[in-house]
Formats: C-alpha cells, sequence, structure tokens
C-alpha cells in the first residue's frame, strides 16, 4: 500500500507539469492586457509599455512560462502584478482558514448527511423518511447567498450570537460553515439514503439474516459500510471543490479564502496569482482523490491496488 | 490495512478534523481574550480589498485611505479636495510653474523616531523618481531634473516642463521613513512607515488591517487608540455589521438600505458629493456622430434627473460641466435639459430624421447594466434604437485600447465614469478631451479633437498662474459641452454611515476616509 501511495504521488508530477502548461496558456489567452490594468485608466502609451516591461510581459510567453517554472522549483510562487506582494504572502493568510472551513463543512455535512440517510433508509416512507427527505431538499435548493443573508439576520443582527464575518475565532466559523456545508449535507444524505436501500435488497444481506445476525449489525457492518462507496466519492469531489475557496460564502461572510483572491486575480489578469492558485488547487484535488481511493480498499477489501 | 476496520479509519479522521480545527480555535481564542483586555477600538468595514500599503504604488481609493491614516504628504488635501500644506509649513511655485519650493514643519518625527527633514524628503522623491518596481504614480516625478536641499528645513525641487498636477502628486506621494526606504524596501507594501497619527500593526490578507495611535504625533489631539479596517465586499454584510456595532463607520452605503439605517438611532448617515462624473462618451469621428447636432439631440434626449433616480437610486448631482463641481476651476454651464422636440429637431437637421441604430458598451457590472438600459430607452424616444453590447472589464479594456488609430476604433458610444483629484484639473480633462490622448495613448475614447482646445489646454498646463489657469479652463469647459463629446449624465454622491457613538471620522470628496481625529464621544 506505501509503494502504491508513493507511486501515485510520482505520477503526480507529470499530470502538474500538464496542468501548469495548459493553465499558463489559457490565462494569457483571455483578452485583457495586465499592464494596461495595473497602469489605470489615465496611464498613457507611455506609461503602459513602461509597465509592460517592468512586469516581463513583454517577453515572449515560452521565455515566461520558464521563468515562472524556473521561480517555482526554487520555492517562490512569484510577485502579484496587482499589489507587488510575494504570492506565498497573499496565500498565507488565506490558506488555512480555506482548510479550516473545508474541515468543519464538510465535517458536519458527512455526519448529518449520513445519519439522515441512513434513518431515511430505514425508515423508508415513514415519517423519518419525508422529514430528512424534506431537510434534504431545502438543503440543496436554499441557495448559498441568501442561506448565509438570512443567518447573519438571525443570528448575529437579532440574536449577538456570531459575529457577521471574519475569521477571527471560532465564532466566526459557525455560519459559513453552516451555509457552505448544507447543500454537502443534502447531498450525502440523499446517496446514502439511495446507496443503504439498494444495498438492503442485496443476497448477501438476506443471507446475513438469515444466519441470525442482529438487524442493527447487519445495518452497520455489512449494509451501510458496502453502500458508502458512492457516498464517499461525492465527499471526496466536494471536498476538493471546497478547498478552492467558496466566492459566495467568502463574500457574504467577509470571509478571506483563497476563491475570492482567484477571482479578483482573474478580473485583474493578475498572471502568477491565477497560476499559482490553480496549481495549488491541482494538487489539493489530486490528493484528496488519492484519499479517496485509499478509502475504497478500506471499505471494500476487493477493491485492491498493484503498487 | 486490510484489516484495519474502515468505521475506525473513519473515527480517525474525523478526529483529525477536529483536532486540526481544534488548534485553529486555540489561535483564535487567545486572540479573542486579548481584545477584552485592551481599549476600544473602532472598527471600519469598506467594500474592496486593499491592493498594496506603499504610497508610491498605489492607485485605489481603499488603500490610499488607509495610508492616509499613516502618512502624510509635503501637501495634502482638506475635506473638499483643495491642496493645503501638511508636512510642508508653507510652499510657493515659481511664475514659469517649473519651480517648487517647500519649507518644512519642524520637530516632525517618523513612527520609527527617524526626523523628518529635506534630506528625508529627499530621499523619497528619489525613491519616486528612479525605482524601476513602481509601475504607478512616477508621472510628474519623471520631470525632475534636480533636488536642491536649502536647508535642512527647506528644499526646491524643478521640473524640466510644466505640468499642471505637479501640486497634486506632491499631495498624493507621502512620505516614507528614509531608514525603511535605504534598508528594508520590500517592507514597504507590506507595512509602511510615516509621520501619520496612526502607525501600522498588522495586515492580515483578505481579512483586516490594524493600526495604532502614535502617541508622539506632532499635531496633539484625542485620538482612538486602535483602528481596523475589514474588506466587506457584500453590502448586506456591511449594513448588518454597521446595526450589531461590529463597524463603526462603513463605506460605501448601499442606497437600498439608506431609509432604513436613517430610522435607526444608533447610526448617523452622511452623503457627500464626489469627484466621480458618470457619461456616454460619443465616437466623434464615426458617422453619424460625427455631427454634432447629431450628439447634442443625445444630449437633449436624456433626463438627467431621471437618470440620477433610475441608475444611482437618487443620489447624484447633475453633470453641468465636462468636470464634477468639486473640481478647481469648475464652471457651470447651460444645461442641456431634457427636450425631445428640440432633439428631434436636431436629429432632422442632421438629416436622420428616421434615426438610426447605435452601439453602447459597458462592463457587466449590474449598475453600468441598468445605466445603459436607461440610455436606450431615452434615445428610442427620438427614433435611435441602441443595441447593449457588454463585455467583462479586461476585454472590454482590450477593444477600446487595442484600436491603435482613430480609424481602427469599432467604438461608438461607451458608459463610463471618470474620478481625478479635485485638485488636479489636469487629469480631469487632458486624458478625457486632448487630441494627443486618444487611445491607446489615453481615454479621449470620444476622438474629440479640437485644435483650439489642445491650445487652450497646453497653455493652462504650462503657466503657474491661477487666474489665467481659471480663466482659460472656463473657455475649455464652455467648448467642450458644447461640442458634446458625451451625453452628460451625472456625478455619484458618496453615502456612508457612523454608529453615534464616534467622531471624527469623515469620508472626503475623493472617496478617502480621514481618520485623523477619529474618537468615541
Amino acid at each position: 500500500m506505501f509503494q502504491y501511495i508513493l507511486k501515485r504521488i510520482i505520477e503526480m508530477i507529470p499530470l502538474l507539469l500538464v496542468i501548469s502548461i495548459l493553465s499558463f496558456l489559457f490565462i494569457h489567452m483571455i483578452p485583457g492586457d495586465p499592464a494596461r490594468l495595473v497602469a489605470g485608466k489615465d496611464a498613457t502609451l507611455e506609461d503602459v509599455n513602461r509597465v509592460s516591461i517592468e512586469l516581463g510581459l513583454d517577453q515572449p510567453i515560452w521565455k515566461q512560462y520558464i521563468s515562472f517554472m524556473g521561480n517555482l522549483f526554487q520555492g517562490d510562487l512569484g510577485t502579484s502584478l496587482k499589489t507587488g506582494l510575494p504570492v506565498s504572502t497573499m496565500f498565507a493568510d488565506r490558506f488555512m482558514p480555506s482548510v479550516y472551513l473545508t474541515l468543519l463543512s464538510m465535517g458536519w455535512a458527512v455526519v448529518i448527511g449520513l445519519i439522515i440517510g441512513t434513518l431515511s433508509a430505514v425508515f423508508k416512507n415513514k415519517w423519518p423518511d419525508h422529514l430528512g427527505m424534506v431537510t434534504a431538499v431545502s438543503g440543496i435548493s436554499l441557495p448559498g447567498f441568501w442561506l448565509g443573508l438570512i443567518l447573519i439576520q438571525i443570528f448575529s443582527v437579532q440574536l449577538g450570537w456570531f459575529p457577521t464575518g471574519g475569521s477571527e475565532g471560532w465564532k466566526s466559523y459557525v455560519l459559513p460553515s453552516i451555509t457552505l456545508g448544507a447543500g454537502i449535507m443534502s447531498m450525502l444524505a440523499r446517496f446514502t439514503r439511495s446507496s443503504l436501500l439498494e444495498t438492503l435488497k442485496a443476497d448477501f444481506i438476506r443471507t446475513g439474516r438469515a444466519k441470525g445476525l442482529k438487524e442493527s449489525s447487519v445495518l452497520t457492518k455489512h449494509a451501510l459500510r458496502n453502500s458508502l462507496i458512492p457516498v464517499v466519492t461525492i465527499a471526496g469531489l466536494q471536498f476538493g471543490f471546497l478547498l478552492g475557496g467558496s466566492v459566495v460564502v467568502e463574500t457574504v461572510f467577509s470571509f478571506p479564502g483563497m476563491g475570492r483572491l482567484l477571482i479578483d486575480s482573474i478580473a485583474f489578469r493578475d498572471y502568477p496569482v491565477i497560476q499559482s492558485a490553480l496549481l495549488l488547487f491541482s494538487v489539493e484535488f489530486i490528493l484528496v482523490n488519492l484519499i479517496v481511493d485509499i478509502l475504497y480498499s478500506t471499505l471494500n477489501p476487493k477493491i485492491q491496488y498493484e503498487s | 490495512m486490510r484489516k484495519v476496520n474502515s468505521w475506525k479509519m473513519l473515527f480517525f479522521a474525523l478526529v483529525c478534523s477536529i483536532l486540526l480545527v481544534g488548534c485553529s480555535d486555540e489561535k483564535s481564542a487567545n486572540s479573542e481574550k486579548g481584545q477584552t483586555g485592551k481599549e476600544k477600538e473602532i472598527v471600519i468595514a469598506v467594500n474592496e480589498n486593499f491592493i498594496s500599503m506603499d504610497p508610491h504604488n498605489t492607485g485605489d481609493t481603499n488603500s490610499n485611505s488607509v495610508q492616509s491614516a499613516m502618512l502624510e504628504g509635503l501637501l495634502g488635501f482638506d475635506k473638499d479636495g483643495k491642496i493645503i500644506p501638511v508636512l510642508a509649513e508653507e510652499y510657493s511655485v515659481s511664475e514659469d510653474a517649473l519651480e517648487f519650493t517647500f519649507k518644512l514643519n519642524q520637530g516632525i518625527k517618523f513612527h520609527d523616531g527617524e526626523d523628518f527633514n529635506a534630506e528625508a524628503v529627499k530621499t523619497n522623491v528619489e525613491r519616486i523618481m528612479n525605482d524601476e518596481s513602481l509601475r504607478l504614480n512616477s508621472r510628474g516625478f519623471n520631470l525632475i531634473t534636480s533636488i536642491d536641499i536649502l536647508g535642512d528645513y527647506e528644499i526646491k525641487i524643478t521640473i524640466e516642463k510644466p505640468y499642471g498636477a505637479m501640486l497634486t502628486r506632491f499631495g498624493s506621494a507621502k512620505m516614507i521613513s528614509p531608514k525603511l526606504i535605504k534598508e528594508n524596501s520590500s517592507d514597504i507594501p507590506k507595512s509602511p512607515v510615516g509621520t501619520g497619527p496612526f502607525k501600522f500593526v498588522e495586515w492580515v490578507q483578505g481579512d483586516h488591517l490594524t493600526i495604532e495611535r502614535f502617541d508622539d504625533y506632532w499635531k496633539k489631539g484625542e485620538r482612538v487608540k486602535k483602528i481596523t479596517y475589514k474588506p466587506v465586499p457584500e453590502n448586506g454584510s456591511r449594513v448588518a455589521m454597521l446595526k450589531t456595532g461590529e463597524a463603526s463607520v462603513i463605506y460605501p452605503l448601499p442606497a437600498q438600505n439608506l431609509e432604513e439605517l436613517e430610522a435607526n438611532k444608533d447610526v448617523v448617515v452622511s452623503k457627500i458629493p464626489s469627484t466621480i462624473a458618470r457619461y456616454v462618451s460619443i465616437n466623434t469621428m464615426k458617422e453619424p456622430f460625427n455631427d454634432v447636432r447629431v450628439r447634442q439631440a443625445f444630449n437633449y434626449a436624456v433626463d438627467k434627473d431621471a437618470f440620477i433616480n433610475v441608475v444611482n437610486s437618487g443620489f447624484g448631482l447633475p453633470l453641468d460641466s465636462i468636470i464634477p463641481s468639486k473640481t478647481i476651476y469648475y464652471a457651470k454651464q447651460d444645461v442641456y435639459e431634457q427636450n425631445i422636440e428640440k432633439a428631434k429637431e436636431l436629429l432632422k437637421e442632421a438629416g436622420f430624421e428616421n434615426g438610426f441604430t447605435a452601439e453602447i458598451w459597458g462592463n457587466t457590472n449590474s449598475d453600468t447594466m441598468k445605466g445603459m438600459q436607461f440610455i436606450q430607452q431615452q434615445l428610442k424616444e427620438i427614433g435611435v434604437t441602441v443595441e447593449i453590447k457588454s463585455m467583462e472589464e479586461g476585454t472590454l479594456s482590450d477593444e477600446i485600447y487595442g484600436a491603435q488609430t482613430p480609424e481602427d476604433s469599432k467604438l461608438q458610444m461607451w458608459y463610463v465614469s471618470w474620478s481625478a483629484y479635485a485638485s488636479d484639473i489636469t487629469n480631469a480633462t487632458k486624458p478625457l478631451f486632448h487630441s494627443e490622448s486618444f487611445p491607446p495613448n489615453g481615454s479621449n475614447t470620444a476622438y474629440y479633437n479640437n485644435a483650439e482646445v489642445d491650445e487652450w489646454m497646453d497653455a493652462a498646463n504650462s503657466t503657474g498662474d491661477t487666474s489665467k489657469q481659471a480663466e482659460l479652463y472656463e473657455k475649455i469647459q464652455s467648448a467642450v459641452y458644447k461640442d458634446s463629446p458625451w451625453i452628460f449624465l451625472g456625478v455619484d454622491e458618496l453615502l456612508y454611515g457612523s454608529r453615534s457613538d464616534i467622531e471624527g471620522i469623515y469620508v472626503e470628496t475623493g472617496g478617502g476616509i480621514n481618520v485623523n481625529d477619529a474618537n468615541f464621544k
């Protein structure tokens, strides 16, 4: 297994190279000249050209790519065109809050989602099922910005329990993680329910019951475990997306995350920031996928990876 | 691995994540504990992230706001944007507008203990002139030919050719400690050191920036101990912060919340005229817009008050010259009052009795969309069909400035805004109306070409005589306004809200937040 993980990690390198080339090309293909955006509306052509040279944008694109990659291998993500600050500095204050928020949102979404999904499957077409599925549908349907603003109105403005935003103290994580997790919780609940219902019809469950296993043991040890594969897949995908930050939640809660940084940088054609952020998200996604693959084999020992 | 129970694995993963999150709690819990012990602080919520704290390399309003609490220039601006001496005790400009002499205030110290004197000014001016990495603000300073120190507290700066905006440039070029410039210049964008009433504490990217009272500030006065600036882009969240008292001041205040906030006893809402002019530039070199009657007809077709009500929620003033009323040398013109008959008449004279189809460009901002739709409706009244083409900012900029010659330009009309320092009429006119400023060399997107106006602008820029400048700019405003290279729309009003228990904070006409005397009542 260790060898397998090592192999997967080594395989990441060519993949990331391809990603870096593709994203570099795409970013530079979007219309819009960062030099003009940096220099401002009242800039003369002379100003714009000076800025362009200063930023290295007058170089051919392959030279710019090589210099970016060269710096990257020395651990230097470059300097933001917009702020003049090192990209690593701009990431530093935003990366961990994004990770914490992701873990918190996923944490409660997975736990509650599994519980609701299981209860709904066990009590199929009875009131816990109806209640659970109403909750799930609402969770998916409520738009994030709406839910966020309503939560702020109730819990910050009316009750004063939590701050309206920011990232100082655990309290400021509560409302954003509820907002972010709601949709995921609902999705997981629905997937758990349908997958579990499917599994409960399987032959091995009947065998289990026939050989006199307790219903609770049938459910947790055999049925649930076998029905988790699709749930883990979905959870993994969502986890990857969340690590990339959520523009809506970050905007509503003025949360210093990666999502808004990326969007702002795209609007400004801040090439080094966009490029580094895309690479970072790719690494995160690949790692999350690896973890999901490992979880598969743990859940279902029949899934084996050759090393 | 196979034997490990999957439930244990899941449990382990969960514990890990809780522990990780736990770590963050611990860190934040400490900072919270610290907060109860310290003196009260004022929180100011603004709508955008700060870009850089390097005063010699910043153009955005929000960064400037924070900088001006920590840093000061030789000159500065009063509430209405007029130039006033700050670190300079007095200043004079030579007859030919080439020599600027500053007599400096004495006894001023930077936050790091360095003395402010002529030598410090020289270090700063040289940095702006010579540091290649500075992308903005070198304008004007690249004209400097010599810096002469006349005494410890007197300095003379000479430029090679007259530049009308030079005094404004001295106002916006704030002074940084010479020690920081010489020893640690890479820290300037992150943590500047100046002479201002507040000194830098910390800047957590995307979250907040905190400054603290500088007790040795040269102008005595009662001030609050700490001010924290927070970027809060969502309007609703900013309003909620003002209501809960999490923020003492919010800027800008969204117009749709005005009534609700005015009814709130704990909140004071203020409104000031800005230097932001909104207009539609019309390509005067393209048919049929090359006929002045067509452009005047457009101006007569638009109801300015309705524009302000529909697009700016009622907050604004009509643009009754080519510059906003707060700009120096402003002269009010005879406004094109809405007159559909007259507009139709003009179109008929120009040979467009049956109207024509035109295209208007703008960015994808929702306010811009509203503005363009408004223009579309108004021009429909006189038989002109307007097609709206909204483009993402970067693409739009390429479309407009990508045209190397006026003939290349595909632009017909552009819905846009312009703002310049109130004291800087050069920048409020030359990039917009001088024939040297056709894209890509400037923002004369109307391709307005009037030799007489060019001449007047050049003359006004090459004299230090203010009464002569006033006279020239009056002629310029009158001529350009009549030629209608724009549909003149409105001047924004700025709205901001404060809690009623604070004082000494106000928003300046340029959009900067002045906190020099910020305190709790």
